[in-house]
């Protein structure tokens, strides 16, 4: 029923709709066709052809590479197959003394780096920042989810991956 | 609007004019109470426009031409949008602030409850939507000057007057049109924003700028000091364009022969003209229109607790009369900014009939609104490029609405493209038939309507049964059944004049000022005659400096003084309560300890008629947190004319026969036509009731009859 166009969706992604309009757009049914244009708009801010499949961060995208599907980052960098932790291949800052905290928290309480470091995960070739986690020392690096494409399609949009 | 002339009526004495978001309705009463009334799209860029087409509508109604109009009125009222519009648009003055040092953010912080103030519950718990008013005045623009003064008007910290010569000069530089000053506490000290004024004036002389400057004690010295900033800043922002649309107005008016000077509606009910000092204060006035007329209808029918109910094309606005009582909102929101202007209160829920119909594929859950189509596209039925179905479409629909006559012809309406599109997009995805879907959707807006009033009256605390519903607005009378259904409302009324009811109301208003100021006097429960003469001076002499302040703007007006009358009034509490109620002094100075026992005596029993007897506490002792004074002078208002009762058979009005859908089938339903039934008329559902402007729909088993003030009673069956 609701659908905006691939104009009102790319404003809407890149921020720089009137925001009277965006909270229409908040505050109504979700409009059926939006992941497909929003895959759309994003696939026409990257400057690579593989086919984005789902989009698990701001600037990092699982795309269709040949016969792979890998996690890619918007400048291109591929951090292998979806299905294995895309920050394992990541560069990595964990920041688990006084000194490396105060760096991001100048003016406040900092976390007990005995209890809590943060690790920051960035493309190791543009330096984007794609996520950063908070975690006990000694705890693994956290895998957020694997997803499970095929279901996704078929069953929530609707439209199964070749 | 296309009805016959009036014969035998003598000359209009007042106009009265209400431009709403849509329309722009005008009222024209004569000294024997008769009404004509006229309807014309409100046009914002200017106003004039609006005002003369649908003066001239009415004009034609009433059979006489625009100059013998204006040339022969007494008194012209003009309640319009143009600072509403220029608030809303953000298209008003540069304006720039000086306010205490460490207040500078004050704008943008703003209050919590303005991010998500008019939103629907739903986005009201979704916090992502939440968003602050764009402000007033940029953060750039405002600038921070020491100075303290505190709660008890003490100088804590002198004003450093070389921060105010620099920030003055900055914003000179930067080219304001205004300068808004507002230091904390200044409603009980006016010093420093007096001397903050003088150095800025002095500077702006130096620079010789044309510049304005405000400041906030001197347009609403009252407590809490971000709803005064946002006074004083939309004072400043908005008025000037406002002020202009209303010398259009005057001069339009002139043209045609007006001799006077053209009057515009208070927030608080009352009439001022359009030199008014604070004009802010009139922004809100459209629907206080309403209250206004439901107090004059209800001295009429003599019932002084009465709910009246405006149903237009975007919300249902209800105000409430308590046994005589209306009730003062101190700090409403316009635009979501909160203000400290004095408001008669409404409660409003978005429910109109131009509500857009939405049915969620997934899920098939229906909603309303809460967006309305509103006259531009409008609904589907208009033809005028709407292509979301709404309330007026199912109207359409189940024949309740006249394709012919809608406007009084002016707009016919396309039903066969109403019915495919809600088809399409409502009753197929329900899966039910068109009929019944049209009328569910109804049924939801009018439960709405409904449990919003069944709401207001639980919380006056006094039985439905001891209230009368007024029920007005364009679409109010159309689904009046559903919305009173059930609660037992002693009496239902509706007008022949519904869809201008509002501008009705200003018309029975009166010329009226009202000064207050916020005070602090706490009174404990055992205090001594001594003591309670000593608080009566103080309250004597304040009342005796606004009773002047007051007195002198109205004789500025051109008022006479032995016209103008005054009476003062206090907000109290009992001492630690959080609300105050406004009471009426029962005298007009206090000078002895009796005299003082009196006023707070008047406070116990406002209290206890606006809460109950028993939540009375006067073991906590009472706190006077305001002090005012209002100053009114009379004006010719309209009067209803009774008329003895005729026959019941309103044969003389019946116009013919259509097929409503009503209560689950399709009906054979008389019409008749609403401005000629005559008192005593009754008529029996199913019938519809068509005037040009509104529509009443009786439906099976109920009845309307028609009383000696031609007013329309409806009664369930």
């Amino acid at each position: 029923m609701t659908s905006y166009s691939k104009e009102v969706i790319a404003e809407l992604v890149a921020g720089t709709l009137p925001w009277p309009q965006t909270r229409r757009i908040m505050s109504a049914y979700k409009d059926d066709d939006r992941f497909f244009k929003y895959i759309a708009v994003l696939q026409d801010r990257v400057g690579w052809k593989d086919k984005i499949l789902l989009p698990v961060g701001d600037h990092l995208f699982i795309c269709q590479s040949g016969e792979e599907r890998v996690t890619r980052c918007e400048c291109g960098h591929s951090f292998g197959d979806y299905r294995r932790n895309w920050k394992l291949r990541a560069a990595i800052i964990v920041r688990d003394n006084e000194e490396l905290l105060r760096e991001i928290y100048p003016n406040s309480d900092l976390p007990d780096p005995a209890w809590m470091e943060i690790r920051e995960f960035i493309c190791p070739e543009c330096g984007t920042l794609h996520e950063v986690e908070a975690a006990a020392p000694g705890y693994p690096i956290v895998h957020d989810f694997e997803p499970d494409l095929e279901g996704f399609y078929r069953e929530w949009l609707g439209r199964p991956l070749e | 609007m296309s009805v016959s002339p009036a014969t035998g009526i003598s000359q209009p004495i007042v106009i009265g004019i209400d431009a709403g978001g849509t329309m722009t309705d005008t009222i024209l009463v004569d000294a024997d109470g008769h009404f004509k009334i006229g309807k014309s799209a409100t046009t914002p860029k200017d106003e004039s426009e609006g005002f003369l087409a649908s003066a001239e509508d009415a004009a034609e109604a009433w059979g006489i031409s625009l100059e013998s109009l204006f040339s022969g009125v007494g008194v012209v009222l003009y309640s319009g949008t143009g600072m509403l519009n220029t608030l809303l648009s953000r298209t008003g003055r540069k304006l720039g602030l000086i306010t205490t040092k460490g207040l500078e953010d004050m704008i943008l912080m703003g209050r919590g409850l303005q991010a998500w103030a008019d939103y629907s519950y739903a986005d009201r718990l979704h916090a992502v939507t939440h968003h602050h008013p764009e402000p007033l005045v940029p953060r750039r623009r405002t600038h921070g000057v020491t100075e303290r003064i505190d709660q008890f008007g003490d100088i804590v910290l002198p004003l450093y007057e070389h921060d105010v010569h620099a920030a003055a000069r900055k914003l000179i530089a930067d080219k304001v049109d205004a300068i808004c000053i507002m230091t904390i506490f200044s409603h009980v000290n006016p010093t420093h924003e007096k001397r903050i004024a003088e150095i800025c004036r002095d500077e702006v002389a130096k620079a010789g700028a044309d510049i304005l400057v405000y400041t906030s004690h001197e347009v609403r010295p009252v407590i809490r000091e971000q709803s005064r900033l946002n006074s004083v800043l939309i004072e400043a922002y908005a008025t000037s364009r406002g002020r202009r649309q209303l010398k259009g107005i005057e001069d339009v008016s002139k043209t045609y022969g007006f001799k006077y000077g053209v009057q515009t509606l208070l927030s608080f009910g009352g009439l001022t003209s359009i030199n008014h000092p604070r004009l802010h204060e009139t922004m809100i006035s459209g629907p206080i229109g309403g209250i206004l007329g439901a107090a004059y209808v209800g001295k009429l029918i003599g019932n002084d607790s009465l709910i009246c109910s405006d149903m237009g094309g975007t919300s249902f606005d209800m105000g409430v009369i308590t046994r005589g009582q209306t009730r003062i909102e101190n700090e409403p929101l316009m635009d979501r900014f909160k203000l400290n202007v004095p408001t008669l209160h409404l409660d409003t829920i978005g429910a109109g009939a131009g509500m857009i119909l939405k049915v969620d594929p997934l899920t098939r859950k229906v909603s309303l609104g809460p967006e309305s189509a509103g006259s531009d596209p409008g609904p589907i039925c208009f033809a005028k490029g709407g292509t979301e179905p709404t309330i007026a479409d199912c109207d359409a629909i189940l024949g309740r609405l006249n394709p012919d006559y809608f406007l009084g012809g002016k707009v016919r309406l396309q039903v066969d493209r109403a019915r495919a599109a809600f088809k399409e997009k409502c009753a197929d995805v329900i899966g039910v038939g068109v009929e019944e879907a049209a009328e569910g959707m109804i049924e939801m807006l009018e439960a709405d309507a409904n449990n919003a009033l069944r709401r207001v009256i639980s919380g006056q605390g006094i039985h439905p049964s001891e209230f009368t519903l007024l029920s007005y607005g364009g679409s109010g009378p159309l689904h009046l059944a559903g919305c009173s259904r059930g609660i037992g409302f002693k009496d239902i009324i509706t007008f022949q004049f519904a869809a201008a009811f509002s501008a009705f109301g200003c018309t029975t208003a009166d010329f009226m000022r009202r000064h207050s100021v916020s005070t602090q006097i706490d009174i404990g429960a055992k205090a001594s005659d001594g003591a309670l003469v000593d608080f009566g001076a103080r309250v004597t002499s304040i009342w005796n400096e606004l009773t002047r302040a007051a007195v002198d703007e109205m004789i500025e007006d051109g008022h006479a003084r032995e016209k103008i009358r005054t009476v003062p009034f206090l907000m109290m509490r009992y001492t630690g309560q959080l609300e105050d109620v406004e009471v009426m002094a029962p005298l007009s100075s206090v000078s002895s300890a009796g005299d003082m026992r009196t006023v707070i005596e008047a406070f116990e029993a406002v209290y206890a008629k606006v809460n109950h007897r028993v939540s009375r506490y006067g073991e906590a002792g009472y706190s006077i947190t305001e002090l005012g004074v209002i100053a009114t002078a009379d004006k010719v208002k309209p009067i209803l004319v009774r008329r003895p009762l005729g026959k019941s058979d309103p044969a003389s009005a019946h116009k013919g026969v259509r097929d409503a859908y009503l209560g689950g089938g399709w009906h054979r339903a008389n019409l008749y036509e609403m401005d000629d039934l005559q008192p005593g008329h009754e008529v029996s559902g199913p019938a519809i009731i068509e005037h040009p402007a509104t529509t009443l729909v009786v439906h099976p088993g109920d009845q309307v009859f028609v009383d000696e003030w031609t007013l329309l009673h409806y009664r369930h069956g």
